[in-house]
Parts: structure tokens; sequence; C-alpha cells
């Protein structure tokens, strides 16, 4: 339960005027690297992919471009400012406050959620101005809501494993790119082989870009209802893990 | 239950693998009282105190702030207490003010309640032209002034302070010095750690002498002083010695060219008796000096190690 409100909200406050004091590093080079996709891939490829499932090549890689977006910017989020706080030493100056561990991974978890839900926005926004229909706004948004609220809980867990930015980037390389890469951007997984499929099936983020596909496009590998249960599942399974860990102290309290 | 402790440390033992940084130190701090734990570097005082604010989680043993199990009422133990870390933090994102402002909230205090309380720290510690300031423009001692400033912002009934002057000019140590005298006057109960013999002297009314993660001596100063049993009295001869006396063979004693350095428990009372033997054998002093006891010596004596070694 939150009790210390003025805590929770002040530890909130601060992780997001943390990445608004440095906008240029936080904001802008999502939407300039979204340009750039949209530019070499959806330009350059279009003419040898028409469309894929009656929407064209360009519009089809979008949500996928959104959602890779709003992973990427959530968890390094709460995983950077974690990882920051215990190589500056300011991590111990927060510990010894009365904020129970709910409050401090909420407090995280908040903070990269909207910075993945505001980079999410500006993108859907430029998505539209390049012809992107979305059909389901209020879906859209839900769904760019609770992917960044997993990805900023996953985060959090992985800022609070790290000891140095080289392990942090390692799980931001070796794992995030290519699970994003592997959940579809773009293609279809329909058009991956029998076992590259199966694979796709246990990875969140192909359930992330279907079911933002779905809410704007209409079309999508996976059923809405299947997308919905998963991701509800998965945020639910991150932050209950997020929330543990900072529990137990470890790499933290020693 | 007593109620007149601040602090009470039973059997406190933490281990880090193999190494038992705390090894079973029970420790009982009053309402008010400025109590200095004292020790060399890695004697455990880091581990104690941090054990205190949660920051360490002890192997064994329990801690109460004000009589209560600091676990089990965790947000009432850490609302009472504000600790200055001996490592300075640092923040890249936000002004001095600011970051008082943070900590203020976190400890559950209304922007509006801090408002008054910050002005005052700010100018207490001479951080008011400093306010809108980022920590990487700061001085080391700004940056030591403002990680004070953090500690007191909430204004706890108890203040921990480990290695506070660590590493900071003499005028800022002695800034210091008054303003935890002060906030002792206040009725502040004060803990510090410090390997300063000369900070812990002035500061404290109470010490622990701390070694090897075990409490091996607490007392008052004055008591620890006469604790020590090497005491000496060092005596500068007008000529140097042609034949040395046989009365010297009844001490322990050392002779470099016309100075004679005596070992003895109890210098003041020994002292006279000592001079009428030297008069008697018409052997003229020129100075007579007691060097004065310091918890340098206490530590020495306890421990034969000097505290800084």
């Amino acid at each position: 339960m939150i009790k210390n409100w003025v805590g929770f909200y002040t530890l909130s406050s601060r992780e997001i005027m943390r990445f608004f004091s440095v906008w240029r590093q936080t904001i802008i080079p999502g939407i300039v690297t979204t340009l750039l996709y949209i530019f070499v891939f959806g330009v350059a490829l279009e003419n040898r992919i028409t469309e894929i499932g009656g929407v064209s090549y360009k519009i089809y890689i979008l949500p996928g471009l959104l959602m890779m977006n709003v992973i990427t910017n959530a968890t390094a989020n709460s995983a950077s400012s974690m990882l920051q706080m215990k190589l500056l030493q300011t991590l111990p100056e927060l510990l010894i406050t009365p904020l129970s561990s709910l409050e401090l991974s909420l407090s995280f978890i908040i903070g990269g959620t909207i910075r993945g839900f505001v980079n999410g926005v500006l993108i859907l926004f430029i998505c539209w101005l390049a012809g992107m229909p979305i059909l389901n706004l209020p879906l859209t948004l839900l769904f760019i809501f609770l992917v960044a609220w997993s990805f900023s809980s996953l985060g959090l867990f992985v800022g609070q494993l790290s000891d140095s930015w080289d392990q942090l980037a390692l799980i931001q390389n070796f794992v995030i790119t290519p699970f994003s890469f592997l959940g579809g951007i773009f293609y279809s997984i329909k058009m991956l082989p029998a076992w590259a499929m199966t694979l796709s099936q246990v990875n969140p983020i192909y359930y992330a870009i279907s079911a933002l596909r779905e809410a704007t496009l209409g079309v999508s590998d996976a059923s809405l209802i299947t997308s919905s249960i998963f991701l509800i599942i998965f945020t639910i399974t991150t932050t209950v893990i997020a929330v543990q860990l900072m529990a137990t102290g470890k790499k933290i309290r020693f | 239950m007593n109620n007149n402790l601040a602090i009470k440390i039973i059997n406190l033992f933490k281990s880090y693998e193999n190494v038992h940084a705390v090894n079973g130190i029970d420790l009982e701090i009053k309402k008010g009282e400025f109590y200095g734990l004292l020790g060399p570097n890695g004697a455990g005082k880091s581990t104690t105190i941090n054990s205190i604010t949660s920051l360490v989680k002890p192997s064994k043993g329990s801690i109460e702030i004000f009589g209560k199990n600091i676990e089990d009422n965790f947000r009432f133990a850490r609302s009472k207490v504000g600790i200055a870390q001996q490592e300075v933090s640092q923040d890249w994102f936000f002004p001095v003010e600011q970051l008082l402002y943070f900590q203020a909230g976190f400890y559950g205090v209304l922007r509006k309640d801090a408002k008054e309380r910050i002005e005052y720290l700010l100018n207490k510690l001479g951080l008011s032209k400093h306010r809108s300031k980022k920590m990487r423009e700061l001085s080391g001692g700004m940056k030591r002034r403002l990680q004070i400033a953090k500690a007191l912002v909430h204004d706890p009934d108890i203040i921990i302070l480990d290695e506070p002057t660590a590493g900071v000019d003499v005028e800022l140590r002695h800034d210091l010095w008054t303003y935890l005298q002060e906030l002792h006057s206040e009725g502040k109960t004060i803990l510090l750690t410090t390997h300063y013999i000369d900070e812990a002297e002035l500061l404290c009314e109470r010490v622990g002498i701390i070694d090897k993660g075990k409490l091996i001596v607490e007392d008052s100063v004055n008591n620890l002083k006469k604790m020590v049993k090497n005491s000496s009295i060092e005596i500068q001869l007008k000529d140097e010695l042609e034949n040395k006396p046989q009365f010297l063979n009844d001490y322990e004693h050392h002779i470099e060219d016309k100075k004679i350095n005596i070992i003895i428990d109890k210098p003041n009372m020994e002292l006279p008796s000592i001079i009428l033997k030297f008069s008697e054998k018409a052997i003229k002093i020129e100075d007579i000096h007691i060097p004065q006891t310091s918890l340098e010596d206490v530590f020495l004596d306890l421990t034969g190690r000097k505290i800084n070694d």
C-alpha cells in the first residue's frame, strides 16, 4: 500500500523532470530515428513489398516502429536512472527515506512509462501525418501505455541488477533490440519459417506490435484478444518482478 | 523498554562472505547525547551506522530507534533519522535548491512546509549563493555542505554523520563543529563517526572505540583518558647526567641526552616525589612536562596500534 504519498509524488516527479531536463537526449533521438526508418525502409522497400494484409508497406511498418521506440525509451529510462543513482551515490540518499519498496519501484516505473508514452504519442502524431490511420485512438493509447509500463518495469529490474553501463548495454543490444526486430516490425510473422513463427509467439514484443497494428490499421498476426491478454499478463508479471526485486534490496542494500 | 534511548543496537553482526565487518556490537545512545564512534578505517563504523539506516542488512541482531524496531517501523525510524554519508553524492540534473526540495519530499514534507527550513539551511550552511547551481559547479566543500543540508532538511531528531569532515578544509571543519554543537544544544541526538581524535574529543560527550568490528570500550572522553596506563613525565635536565641515579631504576624510563622520559601510571600524583628525589641527588631540573593523554593513547593502549596507521 502506498502511504507516503508526498514522497511517492516527489520521486515520480523527479523521474519525469529528469528525462524532460535532457529532452535532446530522451525525446528528439526517437523522433529522428523513426523518421529515418520511415524514409529508408518505407520508401526504399515500398517498391519491392507493395503491401501486407492489404496495407501499404510504408504504413504497415509504422506501428512496429512506434512500439520499438516506446519499448526502447521506457526500458532505458528506468534502467539508466536506477544505475545512474547507484553509480553517483544518490541512491543511498533515497533508500534511507521513509519510502517503501513499492513506492520506490512504482515511482521509477512511472518515470519510464511517461517517457515511453510521450515518445509514443509524438511518434503516433508523426505516423498520422505520414498517412497512418488510427482506427481506435483510445485503444491505441492504452496499448502504448501498457507496453511503456511493462518495459519500464523490466528496465528497473535490469537497472537494479546492473553494476555498469556495459551490462546495461548488453541487455539493450542483445535482448531488447533483437526481440524488437524479431517481433515483426518490418514484416508479418506469417512470412517467417515455422520455427521462427513459433519463437515469435513467446516474444512479448510481437504481441505489443500486433496489438497496436490492430488498433491503428485493423490488421495483425495475433488476434486483438490474444494480444491484449498477453500484454496484460506481461505487464502484471514485470511489475510484480520489479517490485519484488526492490523489496529484496539485491545490489542496492548490502 | 528504556524511554530515554534514541538508538539501541542489540548484538549486531554483519558478515560479507568470510569478512566480519561488525562482530557483535551492543550500543545504547541516549536522547540528546553527542556520541562519537572512533576507530580506524575498516573498523566497522560505517557498517554500523548504515545498519541503523537500513542501507546494510544485518546478518544478526536488531536495532531500535526511540524504542521501536527499525524493520517493523521503518517509516517511523527513517523519518526520525537524518544521515550524511561519508561518500559525497552527485547529481547531474538538478540545482541545489531543487535537490533539497526533493529530499524533503521523499520524507513526506510538503513543498510549502519545506520552504522555510530550506531557506534556513541554505543560509546556515553558506549555500544561498549557490542555490541555482548544479552539483558539478560546486567545490568539494560546498558539496559536503549540501550533503549535510540534505541530512537535516526534514529536521530529524537523530543526526548521523559519517566522517563529515573527511577531506574538508580547516575553515569548513570549524564551521561544522560550531554548527553541530549548536544542534546538540537544541537537543538533537548526534552520532558521529570519525577517525579524527581532536574532533571526537572536542564534540562528543561519550565515545565508543570500535576496532575489528567490535566495540572495545565506551565512556566519556575524560574517563577513557584515565584508563591509559602508560602516561609519562618528561624531565629536561640542566646538565647531562654523569651517573644515572639509582632511584631511576624503580621506574620504566628512557634517557636521551639531557631529557628523561619516565613512564608512570599516575604522573600528577607521582610528580612531587620524583622532583624530591632529583633534588636530593642535587640534579638540576630545567623543565618538566606531563604530556596530555589523548584518545589516540587510549586506542594505542587498548589495541597496540595507532588509530590512523
